[in-house]
């Protein structure tokens, strides 16, 4: 098939053009006082770099690190164990349970965003049909559950993939050896599934900590995320007063793809081939 | 005792326990959008008795008109494209050798990994270097742009697995080059062409973020429709002829994974 190899290049222009021209781009904005939308003569300049010591984008950052931290750590906790309990069901019953959670994800964001909103509102239709209420609306604690019920199924997927490829029998011979069930746990399955937890660590966190509709509908627009400030400088302050707007989201934005291409790094030493990210 | 010592007992307790809280963080919001849609009320604060009213609404008025079929045709178009393109860059990538597939492969999972956010605003700002109004074309681009990934991923395995010297065979029996691929490639991954062509198909028909950067003014799906309403409006509730919509295009991705799970099973015990 050697002779196909010509069919990849034109993929490589194709990537060329949408992530690395952009890229570079993002950078120059970052660094300087180009107007995007009417490009000219421009200096490079560390000008942008001013909102750095805006409160409202540290309190963004602070934020975005430790609510998608805890996030992260809950979907794991609650992920794990799901995602092994899958793996000891028969394959036609797992078949099922795993459709069942992929299901939700193809139901409208903003709906489901839109139905938690409800669903923390004392005297919604949510507690007028269950009885309960409950009051989290515009609370961290609210955001966080709304964030795990988001992005849960990608913390368990990719567990579930590794866990499922492991030969059953390696636990069997730990027992047989003498370990316990903590010691099989600890000294066989889980650091053979690392590169699953990796994947999911990383699915889950990123959308997380880029959010911006969840924590402002949620949050009340009290809680912003650096996904919040990066909208408002790319949507809606172009409008208003600030000129160079989109070259502070441009710096910020270039904040946030540090962290994507070190996820990016850290996914690919486990998973080279990509198989844990579908 | 033996079939029982290959469990982790307590890991196994724990996730009968956490899939209990999985299904219903996920269903609830669900059941409460499917309840929403056939409550009799505009505002839905309480429940005012079921009707099937919105679900008529859905189909006779025209509030929703235009992002429904802004929202299909996307869809439909940019899951066409990509699946094309992406199996002939899959195929072109396979036939690679180890090291350069292998960074082709990264390439590859770039746009799966970057968060929606970073890729709306990138592909925002190459429409906007080349002067190109955002709208129906430029969301058509977006939304080929991150199916395409998936789509190779898809196939990727499917090929790993094809004996190459098929191919060769083929040419050899007088094939062209591309009516190699056609007879010979094709048939053989069909099942990794059609599974990445649904899910391009369903990461398009929901997608909101990356559509919300590069969609301009004038083109709006459901997703940002809903948002505008949300956002600019700052409604506190949407017309339950949104649920409604939600409510079919969930049953109907249900019936298409029922189908599909059907499908796989035959063929399990077929083969």
């Amino acid at each position: 098939m050697k002779r196909l190899r010509f069919l990849s290049i034109p993929y490589w222009v194709w990537m060329a053009l949408f992530v690395l021209v952009p890229t570079l781009i993002l950078i120059i904005l970052a660094f300087s006082d180009l107007n995007i939308y009417n490009p000219g003569s421009f200096r490079f300049s560390f000008i942008n770099f001013r909102i750095f010591s805006e409160s409202y984008l540290l309190k963004a950052l602070q934020n975005s690190l430790s609510l998608s931290l805890v996030t992260t750590l809950i979907c794991f906790l609650i992920g794990y164990p799901v995602a092994y309990y899958l793996t000891t069901l028969s394959a036609s019953v797992r078949r099922i349970w795993l459709s069942l959670l992929i299901v939700p994800l193809w139901a409208n964001m903003l709906l489901r965003i839109f139905a938690w909103e409800k669903i923390f509102t004392p005297g919604s239709i949510f507690s007028d049909l269950t009885g309960i209420e409950i009051d989290l609306l515009g609370t961290v604690p609210g955001v966080i559950v709304g964030m795990v019920g988001m992005y849960l199924p990608f913390m368990i997927f990719p567990i579930f993939s590794v866990l499922e490829k492991m030969d059953p029998s390696l636990i069997e011979a730990a027992k047989d050896l003498g370990a316990s069930d903590v010691n099989v746990f600890r000294k066989v399955v889980f650091p053979l599934s690392i590169g699953g937890v990796v994947s999911g660590v990383i699915m889950t966190m990123l959308p997380a900590m880029t959010s911006f509709v969840l924590p402002a509908r949620i949050g009340l627009g009290r809680i912003n995320l650096i996904g919040n400030i990066i909208e408002s400088k790319f949507m809606k302050e172009v409008m208003g007063s600030g000129a160079l707007s989109i070259n502070v989201g441009s710096l910020i934005s270039l904040l946030l793809m540090i962290f994507s291409v070190i996820s990016f790094i850290i996914v690919t030493r486990f998973d080279k081939e990509g198989e844990t990210l579908i | 005792m033996k079939r029982r010592a290959r469990k982790i007992r307590f890991l196994k307790g724990l996730g009968i326990v956490f899939t209990v809280i999985t299904f219903m963080l996920l269903y609830v919001p669900i059941l409460l959008i499917l309840v929403l849609s056939v409550n009799n009320s505009t505002r839905s604060y309480g429940w005012e008795g079921f009707t099937f009213k919105w679900y008529l609404t859905l189909f006779q008025d025209d509030i929703m008109r235009d992002p429904i079929m802004n929202t299909v045709s996307i869809a439909l178009l940019s899951t066409v494209i990509a699946t094309i393109l992406g199996t002939i860059f899959a195929i072109g990538i396979h036939s690679l050798e180890k090291k350069h597939r292998i960074r082709m492969v990264l390439m590859n999972n770039i746009p799966i990994v970057n968060p929606d956010i970073v890729t709306g605003i990138s592909l925002m700002i190459i429409f906007s270097i080349l002067s190109l109004t955002l709208g129906y074309f430029t969301v058509l681009i977006g939304h080929i742009f991150f199916s395409i990934p998936y789509v190779i991923l898809n196939i990727l395995p499917k090929l790993k697995r094809l004996d190459a010297n098929l191919y060769e065979a083929g040419l050899d029996l007088g094939c062209s080059r591309f009516g190699g691929i056609w007879r010979v490639i094709l048939p053989n991954i069909s099942t990794g062409i059609i599974a990445g062509a649904l899910m391009a198909f369903t990461m398009s028909i929901d997608d909101f973020v990356i559509t919300y950067f590069i969609s301009g003014n004038e083109y709006m799906n459901v997703s940002t429709w809903l948002y505008a309403k949300l956002a600019r409006e700052g409604r506190t509730s949407f017309t339950p002829v949104a649920y409604a919509y939600n409510t079919i295009i969930f049953i109907l991705t249900l019936f298409i994974i029922i189908f599909i799970n059907r499908k796989n099973e035959k063929k399990g015990r077929t083969t």
